[in-house]
């Protein structure tokens, strides 16, 4: 695997953490972490820097980066990636993302549909299908999250949320180790500010999928627990030419689940 | 001293075996309006006897979508009081600013409130609690922006010639002009409730209004909590006023300790197993992170913890006892605190209607010359500085 390195990009709302690695000759992947802010340390974006150029901007307000108060909506979120897009050069990069950060890339890819070279959804946020609900992700127990996210609860990830589950996300109470708990509680307020209401969808977003130029992969954790295949299928049928695969084995957080396979995957689409 | 009685208007008859949170997801197939049409008029007539026995004021809170308070809108039950008492302030803390679109509403509202009542309103401005960010699908990362601008529009439709423009991030409002303007000039005491968030405190003591110390943890942390606020005001440069202090607490009096226990106890269970769970959920971005460091310093001591009534009487969850106890425990603990004003919850869970009045009576009769002998109006109350620390 290849390394990953972090450094510091200056942007309009705030200097933000960007993850770089790979070979200089080979395609640009931009990788867009889900509510979760996974981004340092992931082995997912090491193994896509076996044969990618990666680059991984965290979000303002997730990890170290700064800005989020001047971000407000998802508009907001668009410039402020459009800028970092930018800034690095990355005229039209394939796009991963993963729930959130789908979400996120599905935004550009119809506002800016040049923008983007590739597009590869990953359990993607982003419509509201009738009878098919995302799950609360808000205040919700960190150990009933985990059995939603993961799909082995032994996976790292999952079994330290089950270990902190005595600390509540939504309750202040107890004796809680905050350096543990600021993390979670910063992603979650950042991610609020994009996805409270309306809940993690853009209502506008799915008649306007038909603007989508790119080539399109949607990938789907055969058993997430937190967004509905419907979600998948959805954007599968009004993307022109997209496709969905199933990743058998993997919930919700499928790039931590299954990191070699989702870079496969990705490494096939791309090359394609 | 100034002698509050506040009601939470709790709703009394959940099922026994309901062991769910009392807010937000509560289902509401558990009112019965049989005893919601029983409880409102008695709660309200609680409120009207506090006049009676020589309170100063009432108060009501606004809660919405829970059993602990059925409260939504404390405003129509300030209105009926305006109606139906003739002399206390009528304090209502408050209303959840963010909650109102347009806020305007606010300062309309307790205008008319202000004015049927001949200047006795009390104006209570809140954040709203987290559960209410639930309820109302309402963003909590604008929270405190949405009340620092909606603060800021009913001030200056109080106190500015109207129509003026407010154009902000969160309200855009072409014509600003309240009618009717409120009776007090330029406009009613404001108090604000706070759970220890230092922004709160700031913002209470730069405008310098009064700091109302929400309950239900250990006594520890209100001794913190009234010393931040008056570090804080001496941060803007002035010697804090004990009536810009309000220590809201549960109280029972009764004839003997042990009657008082004896008749109190169950329905304190209740509230507190009952009828918190729920309210302390603190939703994504509502608090920042510096205050939620600070408010979880307190979070152990949170009464939804408690296990035994012994862990009451020595954190001073609710103070209960026969008249003499009630008074020494309030007069030892108001000196300390440094709160000109006491705000009484004196029903609280189930306890029923004769045994509140009998609680209304004897603490007016009883404790609360006591204590107006020991806190003349406008006296300094703090004691000794250094035994706070």
């Amino acid at each position: 695997m290849a390394a990953v390195t972090e450094g510091r990009l200056s942007t309009q709302v705030g200097k933000v953490q960007v993850f770089r690695g790979g070979p200089a000759d080979g395609p640009p992947v931009v990788y867009l972490h889900s509510a979760q802010g996974e981004t340092p340390g992931l082995l997912f974006l090491e193994t896509l820097a076996d044969w990618a150029g990666v680059v991984a901007p965290v979000f303002p307000g997730f990890g170290e980066s700064e800005g989020i108060d001047e971000i407000d909506d998802i508009e907001d979120a668009v410039f402020h990636l459009l800028d970092v897009f930018d800034s690095l050069g990355l005229e039209s990069p394939a796009v991963v993302g993963l729930s959130l950060g789908g979400w996120l890339a599905a935004e550009i890819a119809t506002r800016y549909p040049e923008r983007v070279g590739r597009l590869v959804l990953v359990n993607p946020a982003g419509l509201y299908i009738e009878g098919h609900p995302i799950k609360e992700i808000f205040g919700r127990q960190l150990d009933e999250l985990a059995l939603e996210l993961f799909a082995d609860q032994s996976h790292p990830v999952a079994a330290l949320m089950h270990q902190m589950a005595s600390l509540s996300m939504s309750t202040l109470s107890g004796e809680v180790p905050f350096d543990l708990l600021r993390p979670i509680i910063q992603s979650q307020a950042a991610t609020a500010k994009l996805g409270w209401d309306p809940y993690l969808h853009n209502p506008k977003l799915r008649k306007r999928l038909y603007r989508v130029t790119a080539p399109t992969l949607v990938v789907h954790g055969a058993v997430d627990g937190l967004i509905p295949r419907a979600h998948a299928e959805a954007y599968a049928q009004d993307i022109a030419g997209a496709r969905l695969v199933d990743v058998d084995g993997a919930a919700h957080m499928l790039p931590l689940e299954k990191p070699d396979e989702l870079s496969a995957i990705v490494r096939e689409f791309v090359a394609g | 001293m100034r002698f509050f009685s506040f009601h939470l208007m709790p709703y009394p008859s959940l099922p026994p075996d309901y062991d769910g949170p009392a807010w937000v997801t509560c289902p509401n197939e558990f009112f019965d309006p049989a005893v919601g049409h029983e409880v409102y008029n008695r709660y309200l007539d609680e409120l009207v006897y506090a006049e009676e026995l020589g309170f100063d004021g009432v108060c009501v809170n606004e809660h919405h979508q829970n059993a602990y308070g059925i409260m939504p809108s404390p405003n129509l039950m300030g209105s009926i009081l305006a109606r139906q008492t003739k002399r206390v302030k009528i304090a209502i803390v408050g209303n959840a600013l963010p909650l109102y679109d347009p806020p305007t509403r606010v300062a309309e509202e307790f205008a008319m409130i202000d004015n049927i009542s001949g200047g006795r309103l009390i104006a209570g401005f809140v954040v709203g609690g987290g559960p209410e960010y639930y309820s109302f699908s309402m963003n909590p990362a604008h929270a405190r922006e949405r009340f620092a601008e909606a603060h800021e529009i009913i001030m200056r439709a109080w106190t500015e010639p109207g129509p003026f423009e407010y154009i902000g991030k969160h309200y855009k409002l072409r014509y600003v002009n309240s009618w009717p303007r409120p009776f007090q000039q330029p406009h009613p005491e404001v108090w604000i409730p706070g759970a220890g968030s230092l922004e709160t405190m700031e913002f209470v003591a730069k405008h310098r209004y009064a700091y109302m110390g929400i309950p239900y943890f250990h006594i520890s942390v209100f001794d913190r909590t009234f010393r931040m606020f008056r570090e804080a005001c001496e941060r803007e440069g002035y010697e804090y006023d004990p009536l810009q202090a309000g220590w809201l607490e549960p109280i029972y009096v009764a004839e003997t300790d042990e009657q008082a226990r004896q008749e109190y106890e169950e329905h304190f269970w209740y509230f507190v197993k009952r009828l918190l769970p729920g309210i302390n959920i603190s939703p994504p971005g509502y608090t920042s992170i510096r205050s939620i460091e600070n408010i979880l310093k307190g979070a152990g001591t949170f009464a939804i913890n408690l296990q035994t009534w012994d862990e009451v009487v020595e954190g001073q969850y609710a103070i209960v006892g026969s008249p003499e106890t009630v008074a020494e425990k309030l007069t030892e603990s108001l000196r300390r605190l440094g709160t000109g004003n006491l705000l009484g919850l004196f029903q609280l869970g189930t306890l029923p209607a004769h045994l509140t009045r009998k609680n209304l009576e004897l603490f007016a009769t009883e404790v609360m010359p006591k204590l107006r002998k020991e806190f003349p109006e406008g006296a300094r109350v703090l004691g000794d500085q250094a035994a706070v620390a």
